[in-house]
């Protein structure tokens, strides 16, 4: 499974694809089953200039009876800074937040990974 | 302190207005983000994992209260009320919005701080001795001729777009106190055999992934002709340093394939050519810069104070804060004080906006209205009379500053790591956390010694992790987070690059280690050694024994 992310262009906040429109919560996200139709959402939301920054697509596995970033760190840009566990989208708590801050699994951000090598 | 002049005050109110344009003509899609980025990091705009970063310079780490107030204030209504002092004492704020930086420019313009220099392939913001004008070795005040520099680089057209960053720092006293070895100049005040003031010259220091210590290239250089030998410098630079690879494109790799000793011939031969006359600083100038640095409001006071000593023989903790956080000062009577932001369980280097009115308070108060940030990322009071340092002691306590570990295994630099940075591997801060946490009893800390854990979450090492007597750098297995060990390094009179331990350990064994490796060096300690003292002595093997030992334990 994938999800597409990128960061909001007036804020930078973490956000995510959702049917043509970007939600905060990795909750939210669309999740694509086929790589075709992720790759499209990926064009069109690289049109989108004026709303986010550098979209790219995640790796999604199941975890804990519900989807979560595969990498660590993107798990991390869902959440927000362990450091500071009032800050960021975990402030918000609840299950599904708990969920991703418990969620295992392992592996680069392959998207990221792409995105740069793009550059 | 230096004081901008009507000339420097345009200068930033019209950069904040030309960012307020560029920014509103990104946010309309009137141009792309590839158009943008290099406008923005111009402005030290950074785009990481949760938000923009703003990178402000705090040139040569010294600030007034008002500037200081102005930080408060910026990371209380822009941000989330709290902002990271960094190892080039910078400071970042991590949960910006591009909407509101240009106002945040305009506000920080208005107490003349900026983020001019604080990204890009241009001559970085500098750093100096923090003790500068306190330090009773000093020959020169540093600051003087890192501003003199700061005027002669802030937007020097033909430097502005350099192979690679450019980063320089300044000490004014034998002791090196700005780590001057691994930036790509390091700058050392001194007097030469006749008694003029020179500078000691280091060309090609830098750590990331290929670490160098910078060689003396010219060790008698008139101070008078320090811009003319650093635009040769420069030039030399600019005409071979490696653009074709990002990799390679640091000074530190030109002057380490010519040889310090051929790249300080054609430096010279570059320099024999220059109109000195014309970029050197003319000494009317150099006298008004000095001018503004001097000291004023010193009292002339008893080298000991009755009040203090009565203080501290009542109260331990004051006596060991004293024994920790304070410095002699040059003026008899006066003290540096340390104020610590590395309070155990603390992010190293984090400061709330509270934290920083109460230290602009006391510079106002108690320090001559001055206040200094260390790249060892801790802030410092420079000028407090003995007979305050009860009072600020308190003041600092009560707000979680007066941690007494300064130079102690709790006072760990760390980068942001993985938490907030988009070039990161791993974290930095939890690693820190959990070492602090081991050591947090003050005795048990003063016993250990001195000894300089620094960890960077990536190779690029903004946490110095080759030069700490415990380096610790954060590696990507597989998506996982591991750490490598480095053991020996140090980045004053003594630099050195630490050597690796052993394998990578996970994150969940990386305290463990740092405490197997702190009892191994307890055992073999000779009195009054510190830990890389020992180190020095003994190599790698005691403490490779102690960690790898038993492959499996984990601790």
């Amino acid at each position: 499974m994938k999800a597409l992310t990128a960061n909001r262009l007036y804020d930078g906040e973490a956000v995510f694809w959702k049917s043509g429109a970007w939600v905060e919560r990795f909750a939210d996200a669309e999740l694509f089953g086929a790589e075709e139709t992720a790759e499209a959402a990926q064009s069109s939301a690289a049109a989108e200039i004026t709303r986010v920054v550098d979209p790219y697509l995640i790796d999604v596995i199941e975890a804990d009876g519900g989807p979560a970033p595969l990498s660590y760190r993107e798990r991390l840009r869902a959440l927000g800074p362990t450091n500071k566990p009032g800050h960021g989208k975990q402030a918000a708590g609840g299950a599904d937040v708990a969920r991703l801050a418990h969620a295992h699994g392992s592996a680069r951000s392959t998207g990221r990974v792409n995105l740069i090598r793009r550059k | 302190m230096y004081l901008y002049d009507d000339i420097d005050r345009a200068m930033l109110e019209d950069r904040a207005a030309e960012f307020r344009a560029q920014s509103q003509r990104r946010l309309a899609g009137e141009i792309t983000e590839e158009q943008f980025k290099p406008l923005r990091l111009m402005n030290g705009l950074y785009l990481q994992l949760h938000a923009y970063m703003l990178r402000i310079a705090i040139p040569y780490g010294t600030l007034d209260p008002a500037q200081l107030r102005k930080l408060a204030h910026v990371a209380r209504t822009y941000d989330r009320g709290y902002g990271h002092f960094t190892t080039r004492t910078n400071l970042q704020l991590h949960w910006i919005k591009l909407r509101d930086a240009p106002t945040i420019l305009e506000e920080l313009a208005e107490v003349g701080l900026h983020a001019i220099q604080t990204s890009g392939n241009c001559i970085r913001n500098l750093t100096a001795d923090p003790h500068a004008g306190a330090a009773a070795d000093e020959v020169d005040d540093p600051r003087i001729w890192a501003e003199v520099i700061r005027q002669w680089s802030t937007f020097h057209p033909e430097f502005s777009f350099l192979p690679r960053k450019f980063k320089i720092a300044v000490t004014g006293a034998p002791t090196d106190r700005a780590a001057i070895r691994i930036y790509d100049v390091g700058l050392r005040l001194k007097r030469d055999a006749d008694g003029a003031l020179a500078f000691e010259v280091r060309v090609g220091g830098g750590l990331g992934r290929l670490p160098h210590l910078g060689p003396v290239v010219n060790p008698d250089l008139p101070a008078r002709h320090l811009l003319s030998y650093l635009q040769a410098i420069l030039r030399v630079y600019n005409r071979h340093g490696r653009r074709d690879n990002i990799h390679k494109a640091r000074i530190k790799v030109l002057v380490a394939s010519l040889g310090a000793e051929e790249f300080a011939r054609q430096v010279e031969e570059e320099w024999n050519k220059t109109d000195k006359a014309a970029v050197d600083i003319p000494d009317t100038e150099l006298a008004r810069i000095r001018g503004m640095f001097q000291p004023g409001g010193f009292e002339t006071r008893p080298a000991r104070s009755a009040a203090f000593e009565a203080a501290r023989a009542a109260d331990p903790r004051l006596a060991r804060f004293a024994r920790r956080n304070l410095t002699a000062h040059k003026i008899p009577g006066y003290a540096l004080v340390a104020v610590s932001l590395k309070e155990p369980g603390e992010t190293p280097g984090d400061a709330t906006s509270e934290q920083m009115e109460l230290v602009a308070d006391l510079a106002e108060r108690y320090s001559l209205n001055e206040a200094r940030v260390t790249y060892e990322q801790n802030l410092l009071l420079p000028h407090v009379k003995l007979d305050d340092i009860p009072a600020v002691f308190a003041a600092l306590d009560g707000a979680g500053l007066a941690t007494p570990n300064i130079g102690l295994v709790s006072d760990i630099i760390a980068c942001p790591g993985l938490d907030y940075c988009a070039l990161a591997n791993t974290r930095s801060i939890n690693i820190a956390q959990a070492i602090a946490r081991r050591f947090e009893d003050p005795a048990t800390a003063e016993r250990v010694g001195e000894l300089k854990i620094k960890i960077s979450g990536c190779i690029n090492a903004c946490g110095h992790h080759h030069v700490g007597h415990i380096g610790i750098l954060g590696v990507d297995k597989k998506g996982e987070e591991f750490y490598q060990l480095t053991l020996g390094g140090a980045d004053g009179d003594d630099a050195a690059l630490g050597q690796v331990l052993g394998p990578a350990l996970p994150s969940e064994r990386v305290s463990g280690a740092v405490d197997q490796i702190v009892e191994a060096y307890l055992a073999e300690r000779h009195d009054g050694e510190r830990f890389i003292d020992t180190f020095r002595r003994t190599g790698l093997t005691p403490f490779k024994e102690a960690v790898y030992a038993d492959a499996d334990q984990t601790r």
